[in-house]
């Protein structure tokens, strides 16, 4: 478990009881707040779980310092501010085997954030794609 | 000979987009793509009032060939997992009682809204005139296909090889009895499928799918893992690989309508409407069913509830969309009431009603009890006490003569149905954001129990004329309604519906149900 702000149980999720229910029916919480965080629920099998613990938390760890992962039973939860990238070029060369961006999408159950293909990369962002930024093709 | 015009453009095309020579998929998507069809003056059988735009992308850059590899091996990982170790380890038979007839209704239910987003894409393929969306959509109605598929799988695998299949198998001839099944259907069918094609993309996509599938598919796993329950994780979170693509179609749909004016005028009150629809049912149904349908807590409901709905959809989704006209639903409050509290207030109903149900529904524990006092305080003296003066009743055992309905009517407390929303709701005992209001219309009163429901009532009564269950069985006696509509096990006579788990408890049959002389009565006659 992570003290970093994107943890699951972070803010007033480690409230209780009336403490919780004072802040939850708080007059500022009575309207949606702009976040920039995205979250990717990535459900576990073999691959995933080498890409999460040799790419996401293994390699790639320091360029992502607010990336959080959390066992939830049957997936991994991630949350992170700005975005969340998985190059399958990597995830190819860690598996040792043919790995795309169609095999990483097998297991990537959920997504809070625009998520998109390009490449061989898998991208979540908090940027709006197709309305701040154009969702681009792959190159000739 | 001569060739028709039609080969010859395809020839020249093929001339100038030259096919790719490797089997990249990202190539041949674009390769795709410089074929440019123009669907801009298609008509539609589905039209809405808004203006999608033409140029609209699809996010994940799918085609036909790695489309159906990815699902064949994902349904090759699914039935692998339960038809080998699963059935090996017995797992069906593992599953804590409580959460087994839970699976009965979600599975079942899931099943409904699955089908019915068939429909709903099918028509948003017909509506949008841009190519990638178009591609974006028809996935999704294959995906749906194999969703309903995959639903029902569940139930029967519970019922081969499970605990109780009463209910796991034959819930399509019972599920219509009971008052959580015209909800659903108004969620799950109307929502997806009636009016405005885009306002059906919220319904379906910009709030089922982005905000409510994370509970209802995602975070139901934990609930299902910490009650013994393997089988459906390893099914649900196999459907959700799907949904984020859904997610991102409904996404790309509110991108395609974002420079047309209609969005101004119109996409507020459309976001507003499809959150209170969808909130309406979701908040206190899966509440209801994780808290009082297990037997192992994951944390309260109201906190998955803000954390999915609230934090992340609210903040992720909306929130950033701010900027672009989007606000906040103003509906969002007296949800945030419902996620507290109105799951509590749906059980007492569902309890009291249990008689109707196609499950097994169980009273808290002691110290079930504690943990809901502990974490929604004030829940003891409001709802745990009537819960104890039932149990003191002896409202489990056939031979008391007592169901809960009773409790109501002796007490003054009249349960009505939400026209709207068909949920069902008790104004004198409720603590979510419900209260009383009637409409008389063509001669028939109408009640309703919320702002919103009531304002998209007045705006379309004649769309909400399903009738609800006590006008439907009006004069008739109970356990006649229920021989009627299949709701007995297979011996003919004990119901599938109990009011416990116990398995040395003594079951209800119709005969005990025919005892109580219980007769359906539109409480709204009394208004």
């Amino acid at each position: 478990m992570s003290n970093n702000a994107n943890s699951y149980g972070a803010g007033i999720m480690a409230k209780t009881g009336k403490e919780f229910a004072d802040e939850y029916f708080a007059e500022e919480n009575q309207v949606v707040h702009e976040s920039h965080e995205v979250v990717l629920v990535l459900k576990k099998s073999d691959e995933i779980n080498i890409i999460v613990e040799e790419i996401l938390l293994g390699d790639r760890k320091d360029e992502n310092p607010t990336l959080v992962v959390e066992d939830r039973a049957g997936y991994w939860w991630l949350k992170a501010t700005g975005k969340i990238e998985i190059d399958c070029e990597d995830a190819a060369e860690v598996l040792g085997k043919d790995y795309n961006v169609y095999d990483l999408l097998v297991d990537v159950s959920s997504t809070i954030g625009r998520a998109f293909t390009l490449g061989e990369t898998f991208t979540i962002t908090s940027e709006l794609m197709g309305l701040d930024r154009k969702l681009e093709d792959l190159e000739a | 000979m001569a060739i028709s015009a039609a080969t010859k453009a395809a020839t020249d095309a093929l001339a100038v987009n030259r096919a790719p020579t490797s089997v990249n998929a990202q190539e041949v998507h674009r390769w795709l793509q410089s074929f440019t069809w123009d669907f801009d003056k298609n008509r539609t059988k589905y039209p809405t009032k808004y203006k999608m735009a033409n140029d609209t992308k699809e996010q994940f850059k799918l085609i036909a060939k790695e489309y159906a590899r990815m699902e064949s091996v994902k349904d090759e990982r699914q039935f692998g997992s339960l038809q080998d170790v699963l059935t090996r380890v017995d797992a069906a038979n593992k599953v804590h009682p409580k959460w087994n007839e839970t699976m009965k209704v979600i599975s079942n239910f899931l099943e409904v809204g699955e089908y019915n987003a068939i429909a709903a894409t099918g028509m948003l393929w017909d509506s949008a005139s841009a190519p990638e969306q178009k591609n974006g959509y028809l996935a999704q109605t294959l995906d749906e296909i194999r969703h309903t598929n995959q639903c029902g799988y569940v139930n029967y695998y519970f019922t081969k090889h499970g605990q109780d299949a009463a209910g796991h198998n034959d819930a399509r001839r019972t599920r219509t009895i009971g008052p959580l099944w015209k909800g659903m259907k108004r969620v799950f069918s109307d929502g997806f499928i009636s009016g405005d094609a885009v306002e059906c993309s919220i319904n379906l996509q910009l709030v089922g799918e982005a905000c409510f599938t994370n509970p209802l598919i995602v975070a139901v796993t934990e609930w299902a893992a910490a009650n013994g329950d393997e089988i459906t994780p390893t099914v649900f979170l196999s459907i959700e690989t799907d949904e984020l693509r859904h997610m991102a179609n409904g996404y790309q749909t509110i991108v395609s309508i974002a420079n047309d004016e209609a969005a101004s005028k119109y996409l507020n009150t459309d976001l507003n409407n499809a959150f209170w629809t969808q909130q309406k049912y979701f908040t206190p149904v899966l509440g209801m069913m994780f808290e009082y349908g297990s037997h192992f807590k994951v944390e309260p409901w109201v906190k998955t509830w803000n954390r999915w709905v609230y934090e992340d959809w609210g903040g992720i989704w909306i929130g950033r969309l701010g900027k672009y006209g989007v606000e906040s639903p103003r509906s969002l409050r007296d949800a945030k009431v419902d996620a507290y509290w109105a799951h509590h207030d749906l059980f007492l109903l569902a309890y009291a009603l249990w008689p109707t149900g196609f499950f097994r529904l169980t009273l808290p524990t002691a110290e079930e009890a504690d943990w809901f006092e502990e974490n929604y305080p004030g829940w003891h003296e409001h709802y745990g006490k009537i819960y104890e003066e039932w149990r003191a009743r002896g409202c489990e055992d056939p031979n008391s003569g007592f169901i809960p309905l009773m409790w109501f009517i002796e007490n003054n407390h009249p349960i009505y149905i939400d026209r709207v929303s068909q949920v069902p709701f008790c104004p004198s005992l409720c603590k979510g954001a419900s209260t009383l209001r009637v409409h008389e219309y063509n001669g028939k009163k109408n009640t309703f129990s919320d702002d919103w429901g009531e304002r998209m009532w007045l705006a379309e009564p004649e769309r909400y004329e399903c009738q609800n269950m006590f006008e439907q069985y009006a004069g008739r006696e109970l356990s006649e309604v229920i021989a009627e509509l299949q709701g007995v096990r297979s011996d003919g006579k004990t119901l599938i519906a109990q009011p416990h788990t116990n398995k040395d408890g003594k079951m209800w049959t119709l005969d005990d149900i025919k005892a109580l002389d219980c007769v359906f009565s539109d409480p709204v006659d009394a208004l």
